[in-house]
């Protein structure tokens, strides 16, 4: 090796290592980042009681227990210079290198991405699944249960050839044959229209139509007569979605999905509760259109309770449940005068007391399978 | 801190490369200490207490180790040598083994030890057996001692290779720490080996890890031949790429730093015999055990029965060095087995099979060892060697196997042939321009993808947390 050569090389290495810190330095931070639909960590700051010794030393302040320095490497890995870039570069290298996945996401046919569904906690189910039983005993009124199932099982035939997941199949059965409340069966009304753009490819949620055939299979099991499909005219509202499914996968050589709805929104009031005061809320979210997480467009997304109040008669309608339902209530604006929807997420009211005080006629859990096996909060159905 | 992050990339590398070479040499070593300091206690920044202890115990004892040999007092001396390896031992064996003991008897209803839970101080491992080469290369002669406490630190915990070896022994650093000069050719190479260990490391260890992962966490019911075959595969791919990766990065590393150290690893997979796997697997451990253990019980020039014992000591020490867990001392006690017998007959046997025999017969023995050496749980162990074998029920192979093959056959594929000496015999073949063309694109190449891994960094274990 010449000397020119060796300098060649070695200035190369330092410009590269020595550019990148110079970038990140330079760079400002950002709070969010839309693609990844996350907030990103910030710059861990030290401070005098930081520096507290304990024994044992895990006890001790930010410093010596080593949680500023893991924290400052979370930081420097969500702040680096073309974050964005370097992941998309990556999911594409493992498609490159024959990979069918990336971060726990299937790259599946008709562009699809599908996230893998592992083996859950088996007595996490089963405590679940108890405090639904709790519920019909602590309530005067009928309940009714059903679990959403993912496009990991409707859509399997997307999937990779052979790609491993546990089966939501099973967790479907058991809820079935253990639950003390009325079962009803969405899983049936989903695999019939299987064939149909029944969820989006790159969100884990069901788009209207998937939600239409749930609420049809819902409200006829409840004693209710689902509006026909044909009744309804569709309104394509948004044709740049990108989900979470795009957001944790890192793939970005796929169509955005678009979002439909079939329910108009005239002559329906919504009250939303986000903290203890009520909220005058919506239906649609139309500003949520020019956001990245869409879905959120659907009652405005995630909050603790939301009343729809309707103009017909009907039945007072609870409904318990993840953010599946926000795309399925308006269906049952034409069935109800009110529905509730009840999310033990983040509002931790005992159903009871609220079943009681709300005259409420009927209560439907309505949970998708993935977060129903994960879900820890769902205590508050037995209080 | 470990090399194959950002922040040891990015931030910490340039800062202390630029700073060393704008430190006059007479003060390099002092902030090179401080530096090894900073990248020792990243994360546990406590353990820096246990470190300078170390330092100060053993310089200590190097000085008097000298003064009663000058003194021709060689009891004295030989005292203050024993002294500094019960010290380091001692240390050793509280943060590694205590735990492992303690709940050992507590398992055979002995409740007389508490466990502590300590974390393991990182890279104790590898810079205890460092820092006992010091006492005893003095007392042998094969090295002078340290008069800078400064320099006998910097050697201690010297960055590159404090964390994950090699192992280096204080008579092969000795003259560097005190004196060395500085080429831009040897940091150039330096520069080299650390991108091909950076690639080793990042892209294929990591990738082919999250495979052997799948099948490490399968349900024993689950595990088919085929895959328990392909899991083992994978992990004794993603071992070798990690560990040589590691030493390639600390011998590029230390080259940028102006320092030469030997090679740690030296294509152990295309070796013919388990012996011959041995001296090329981790070569600075087995040359550690055989200078500072072996050799002293007596080597090769013993009885037949004294061999057998001693080839068991070493590789019953062997095994437990790898972490303070009993399937550690089972999978070292199996080398051993395999050793003696390939000295005492096996190996005449062995070479007088065919070549490709010879392999496949070294890689299947070493691939049962690396079942032993993943499980620690011997109940999974025994269900996974089970399924090796054909005797868990899970059949030949189901449609995960398919799937997993297909995933990784290309990195597979990769993984074994860079496994092989082809890519280097190729690169010397190439004709001398083409290869200074390539060079840099490929550094260039290496360097930018291994950062977009770094940058989605969902797996990036540090295996050596047990070492």
């Amino acid at each position: 090796m010449s000397k020119k050569y060796a300098i060649f090389l070695t200035a190369l290495f330092c410009l590269f290592i020595g550019g990148f810190l110079a970038a990140n330095l330079l760079t400002p931070d950002r709070d969010f980042s839309p693609q990844e639909n996350r907030y990103l960590a910030q710059r861990p700051e030290l401070e005098p009681r930081d520096f507290r010794l304990a024994w044992p030393v895990g006890d001790s302040g930010d410093f010596f227990s080593g949680k500023f320095m893991s924290d400052y490497e979370t930081y420097l890995t969500d702040q680096f210079v073309g974050r964005d870039f370097w992941i998309s570069a990556k999911a594409e290298l493992e498609r490159y290198s024959g990979k069918r996945e990336n971060n726990g996401a299937y790259f599946c046919a008709q562009d699809t991405l599908i996230s893998r569904f592992d083996e859950p906690d088996p007595d996490r189910v089963a405590d679940d699944l108890g405090y639904v039983n709790r519920a019909v005993e602590n309530v005067d009124v009928p309940v009714y249960f059903s679990l959403i199932p993912g496009k990991v099982s409707v859509w399997a035939d997307r999937l990779p050839e052979g790609a491993p997941n546990a089966s939501e199949e099973a967790i479907l059965s058991q809820a079935q044959e253990t639950t003390q409340a009325e079962w009803i069966d969405v899983d049936g009304a989903l695999r019939a229209h299987a064939g149909e753009e029944i969820y989006y490819r790159l969100d884990h949620h069901w788009t209207s139509l998937g939600a239409y055939y749930g609420y049809a299979a819902l409200a006829s099991a409840m004693g209710m007569e689902p509006t026909p499909l044909s009744d309804y005219e569709k309104t394509t509202v948004s044709t740049d979605f990108n989900g979470t499914t795009y957001s944790s996968s890192g793939v970005r050589w796929m169509e955005p999905d678009s979002i439909d709805i079939y329910v108009p929104e005239d002559g329906i009031q919504v009250t939303a509760w986000n903290s203890a005061q009520p909220e005058e809320g919506v239906l649609y979210d139309w500003s949520k259109l020019e956001e990245k997480d869409k879905y959120a467009f659907f009652l405005g997304g995630n909050k603790p309770l939301a009343v729809i109040r309707t103009q017909n008669d009907g039945p007072r309608l609870l409904i318990v449940r993840d953010s599946y339902a926000d795309s399925m209530a308006p269906f049952f604006t034409a069935n109800c005068s009110e529905i509730h929807l009840f999310d033990p997420r983040y509002n931790k009211t005992p159903l009871s007391q609220y079943v009681r005080e709300n005259q409420i006629d009927q209560v439907l859990v309505l949970y998708s399978v993935a977060n129903f096996v994960t879900d820890s909060s769902l205590f508050v159905l037995g209080q | 801190m470990v090399f194959s992050s950002l922040l040891f990339l990015f931030l910490y590398l340039p800062v202390v490369l630029a700073v060393y070479y704008v430190t006059p040499l007479r003060w390099r070593n002092g902030m090179l200490l401080i530096a090894n300091l900073v990248f020792y206690g990243w994360g546990e920044p406590t353990y820096i207490v246990l470190m300078v202890f170390t330092i100060v115990a053993d310089y200590i004892a190097g000085r008097f180790v000298a003064r009663f040999k000058s003194q021709g007092r060689d009891g004295p001396a030989r005292a203050a040598v024993a002294a500094a390896l019960v010290l380091n031992l001692a240390i050793l064996f509280f943060f590694k083994y205590w735990d492992l003991i303690a709940s050992t008897l507590r398992g055979w209803g002995l409740d007389l030890l508490p466990t502590l839970g300590l974390s393991l101080p990182i890279g104790i491992s590898f810079y205890t057996f460092q820092t006992m080469t010091y006492p005893v290369d003095v007392y042998r002669g094969d090295a002078q001692a340290q008069k800078s406490l400064v320099n006998f630190g910097t050697f201690v915990t010297l960055f590159p290779q404090l964390i994950a070896g090699p192992i280096i022994k204080y008579k092969e650093l000795a003259d560097q720490v005190d004196c060395r000069s500085y080429h831009v050719e040897q940091f150039a190479n330096g520069v080299h080996m650390f991108v091909i260990g950076l690639g080793k490391k990042v892209l294929l260890a990591n990738n082919i890890g999250m495979l052997w992962d799948a099948y490490k966490a399968m349900p024993a019911g689950e595990l088919t031949v085929l895959g328990a075959w392909l899991g083992v595969l994978a992990f004794s791919l993603q071992l070798y790429f990690d560990f040589s990766g590691y030493s390639d990065m600390a011998v590029g590393l230390g080259r940028m730093l102006g320092f030469e150290f030997l090679k740690n690893f030296d294509y152990p997979y295309i070796s013919r015999s388990v012996t011959e796997f041995w001296r090329r697997w981790h070569i600075s451990l087995g040359s550690w055990f055989r200078e500072y253990v072996y050799i002293p019980l007596g080597g090769n020039r013993v009885s037949r029965g004294r061999l057998c014992f001693n080839l068991m000591v070493v590789w019953g020490l062997t095994g437990l060095w790898h972490g303070a867990s009993w399937n550690f001392l089972l999978w070292g006690l199996y080398f051993g087995v395999l050793i003696m017998a390939e000295k005492l007959w096996l190996g005449r046997l062995v070479a007088s099979w065919p070549r490709a025999v010879q392999h496949i017969y070294t890689l299947f023995l070493v691939l049962v060892s690396w079942a032993i050496f993943a499980l620690e749980d011997f109940g999974h162990m025994g269900q996974y060697l089970a399924a090796m074998f054909g005797f868990a029920g899970g059949g030949l192979a189901d449609p995960a196997f398919g799937y997993y093959l297909r995933s990784y056959l290309p990195t597979l594929c990769a993984g074994i042939l860079a496994a092989t000496p082809l890519f280097a015999g190729l690169w010397h073949k190439l004709p001398k321009k083409a290869g200074m063309v390539l060079l840099p694109l490929l550094v260039l190449a290496g360097l930018l993808v291994s950062t977009a891994y770094l940058v989605d960094a969902t797996y990036n274990p540090f295996l050596y947390f047990r070492f």
